[in-house]
């Protein structure tokens, strides 16, 4: 076929471009030539007629394309189904199976034509007998799981059929589209038609989209995780996540997976990381605003700011190798501190993965983010105030003390907020320092686990995607979304009602 | 006219209570007071007047020390307050500026309750030795104030609440529940509208018996009412002081009759 180029979508998309650039040209030189060659006489600048062609040209179509390249291997998938063997269509899981086959065997005929190791005179061949096929593909590339049986190579050529047909078809409507607009905006480039109006009016449709790209896919990722929180609690009993007591995964099934020895985990870790980084980033944003000389602070707050660039991955790495083994040596078996005679010798401190250890990583981690939070807020207090309580006598800790601090806590409070909700939804720190023990223990010295971290090693088993082990995940995730979700707003509503009070 | 002596005027005490000598203020490069001879005198009401920028503002915050907190303000020359250099290196700004209390010129009570912004100073001074006697520091404050009467009933509401007259005396009242000797005012009225602002005009007279008050205005009709003494500032020096009569009506230098005229500023 010498159109079959057209069906590639790439190509496709190409041509359209090329036919919006056209209509850029031509709508631009039309206005210019009924204005007698004089832009003045335009309403708009001589390019807004351009452009307004290229839009028409070009979004439409693109969009049809788009839409269609979607819609179109569903349109194939039902179109193939009733030629499937109702033994094999019946079962959940086996169609779909069925159906990758097909679509395989589909690809790979493509690929095998294309290499001329087929023509359709040897795949027609192929019909009554296609067991050498599998051997033939493996030649080109594509592996198949099992040999090809009559039905599946039915199907596939069919498939392939459609598909080429349709990739026809869809060259032609997105051509005619894309004619269409580009005939439509160079008919109307008029001195008197307000292509600028139009252009403003495209230029706000893009950023709406992209906007709603934003929010749509968080609806997104909500919802699909919805679906298969479902799908786990159709499997596993709701009280045994939300109120059991243990977290034991059986991948032989009958697990316990309960949430809250994770929960507690994570909490505790976030906690310890809080603990940590709550005083020394208010402090050091104390000092950074208030007592700081403008020469000492364009130096601290930018190095203070690396911190907050060093990959998440990176803190793991420190905490396992650096800090872990150094609290091992403090707290560890023959260390200063491991209340070994208290404990009948047994050491506080057993391995390097532990909560005191990822706490305190983590709250490191969380030192800019409090200090660059607290700092935009502690400025937001009006110097008036300040200058009032120096007024009095008063020395700066002071006005820190009993002035500023209190005019800044609503602020201070959200900042915390927002930076417990990224302690527990934290993962890389996690993962390498905190250990893979779910357990309920006060003793910050033993390893424990978080919810990120079993998010991570459910996902990353060699189990069913369809069990309730791997399934759990996504309840996991959808809790601590929430969570965090909750945390942030409340924050957020704190943050925001404090800044009104100074406008 | 010019020849009858000006015996309607408000006797002046002798005695000087602030002496600046030859004061200068940079801020960096640039040369803000030139050059500035004043003395104030006790129980009497300065006022400081000229156009923007002129200065005025910017010599007021040198008796009290606040220019301390400016890191690019530099001050040269003597300021005297009862015969001590405030400048002395063995003073603490700090004490200073709890004897020379200071009003802003956009009311900025604290967000704090008002018994509590009024106790603010006290506290940090340790002026009470109990609740009691620091309920009577501030019930004396807020009386002086002239506010009283209308928060005694609210002394635990939020002193952000009130209105912008009633914030600007309230922050008169905290200022002199420190018990300060010299009062300063950087126009203390210019947010305010003018029933509030005859109040806290009535306010300033009456503390004129217990305090040293200096002002800085932008009115001249306030510096006329409120003030015995006045000093025109133009461009950083000190043009003219003297009796307030005598300012606004015979005054010496043609750029203080250009000012208060109406020609410059």
């Amino acid at each position: 076929m010498p159109l079959s180029f057209l069906g590639n979508p790439l190509t496709l998309a190409l041509l359209v471009l090329a036919l919006a650039i056209a209509g850029y040209a031509l709508a631009r030189g039309r206005a210019m030539a009924r204005a007698g060659g004089d832009a003045r006489k335009l309403h708009s600048l001589p390019n807004y007629y351009g452009m307004t062609a290229a839009m028409f040209a070009a979004v439409p179509a693109l969009g049809v394309l788009v839409i269609w390249l979607l819609t179109q291997p569903m349109m194939i998938q039902n179109a193939i189904l009733p030629m499937l063997p109702v033994a094999a269509v019946g079962e959940r899981g086996t169609d779909s199976l069925i159906l990758s086959d097909v679509n395989r065997v589909a690809e790979g005929l493509n690929i095998a034509v294309a290499q001329g190791v087929l023509d359709p005179q040897s795949i027609a061949a192929l019909r009554e007998d296609p067991s050498t096929l599998r051997k033939t593909l493996a030649g080109v590339g594509v592996a198949l799981g099992s040999d090809v049986e009559p039905f599946v190579l039915a199907a596939a050529e069919r498939a392939r059929d459609l598909d080429a047909r349709w990739d026809m078809i869809r060259a032609g409507v997105v051509i005619l589209i894309a004619l269409a607009g580009l005939l439509l905006a160079v008919r109307a480039a008029d001195p008197a038609f307000r292509a600028r109006n139009v252009v403003e009016r495209g230029i706000m449709a893009l950023l709406i989209t992209a906007a709603s790209l934003a929010i749509l896919t968080t609806v997104g990722i909500v919802l699909s995780m919805v679906f298969e929180s479902l799908n786990f609690f159709s499997q596993h009993p709701w009280q045994d996540f939300f109120l059991g007591g243990s977290w034991a995964p059986n991948f032989r099934g009958n697990s316990e997976l309960s949430i809250l020895p994770l929960l507690w985990g994570t909490l505790y870790i976030s906690f310890i990381a809080l603990l940590v980084a709550v005083p020394i980033g208010l402090f050091a944003a104390i000092y950074l605003s208030e007592y700081a000389g403008s020469k000492m602070r364009a130096i601290a707050k930018p190095l203070l700011e690396i911190l907050a660039g060093i990959p998440t991955i990176v803190y793991g790495l420190f905490a396992l190798l650096t800090v872990g083994p150094f609290l091992v040596d403090v707290f560890g078996a023959g260390g200063a501190l491991s209340m070994e005679g208290l404990r009948d010798g047994d050491p506080l401190m057993s391995g390097a993965t532990a909560v005191i250890t990822a706490g305190l990583v983590m709250g490191i981690m969380l030192i800019p983010f409090v200090s660059s939070l607290s700092d935009d807020i502690i400025n937001a207090v009006p110097q008036s105030l300040r200058d009032g309580s120096y007024g009095l006598g008063a020395t700066p800790s002071e006005t820190i003390r009993n002035v500023v601090l209190p005019a800044a806590l609503p602020g201070i409070v959200g900042a915390i907020l927002l930076a417990a909700s990224r302690a527990i939804g934290e993962t890389m720190i996690v993962v390498l320092g905190a250990g893979a023990i779910a357990r309920f223990s006060g003793n910050p010295f033993e390893a424990m686990t978080t919810i990120t971290t079993r998010i991570v090693s459910q996902l990353t088993g060699d189990t069913d995607f369809a069990s309730p082990e791997t399934l759990v995940a996504f309840a996991l995730g959808l809790t601590l979304f929430i969570l965090t979700l909750g945390l942030n707003v409340i924050a957020l509503y704190i943050v925001r009602t404090y800044r009104e009070q100074y406008e | 006219m010019q020849d009858i002596p000006q015996t309607s005027e408000a006797p002046v005490a002798s005695t000087s209570k602030i002496s600046a000598k030859g004061v200068q203020v940079y801020y960096g490069d640039n040369h803000a007071i030139k050059d500035v001879d004043v003395e104030i005198e006790d129980k009497t009401v300065t006022a400081f007047i000229g156009p923007s920028g002129c200065g005025k503002s910017t010599f007021l915050r040198c008796i009290n020390r606040m220019n301390d907190t400016i890191d690019i303000c530099r001050v040269q020359g003597q300021i005297l307050i009862d015969g001590e250099d405030i400048y002395d290196p063995a003073v603490d700004p700090v004490q200073l500026r709890a004897k020379v209390g200071m009003v802003f010129q956009k009311p900025n009570p604290f967000p704090k309750s008002i018994y509590d912004n009024v106790a603010y100073g006290p506290r940090i001074h340790g002026l009470a030795r109990n609740k009691a006697e620091l309920d009577e520091i501030v019930e004396k404050a807020l009386r002086r104030g002239a506010i009283w009467n209308e928060v005694k009933d609210r002394l635990q509401a939020p002193g952000t609440g009130l209105s912008g007259g009633q914030q600007q005396r309230l922050c008169i009242a905290r200022a002199i529940a420190t018990e300060p000797e010299v009062l300063l005012m950087d126009e203390p009225c210019s947010a305010l509208d003018p029933i509030a602002t005859a109040q806290v005009e009535e306010l300033i007279d009456e503390l004129r018996q217990n305090y040293s008050v200096v002002i800085v205005t932008h009115s001249m009709q306030q510096a006329a009412r409120v003030s015995q003494r006045t000093a025109f500032f133009h461009l950083g020096n000190l043009v003219e002081f003297g009796d307030t009569d005598k300012i606004f009506t015979t005054p010496e230098d043609p750029r203080t009759e250009s000012y208060i005229t109406g020609r410059i500023g």
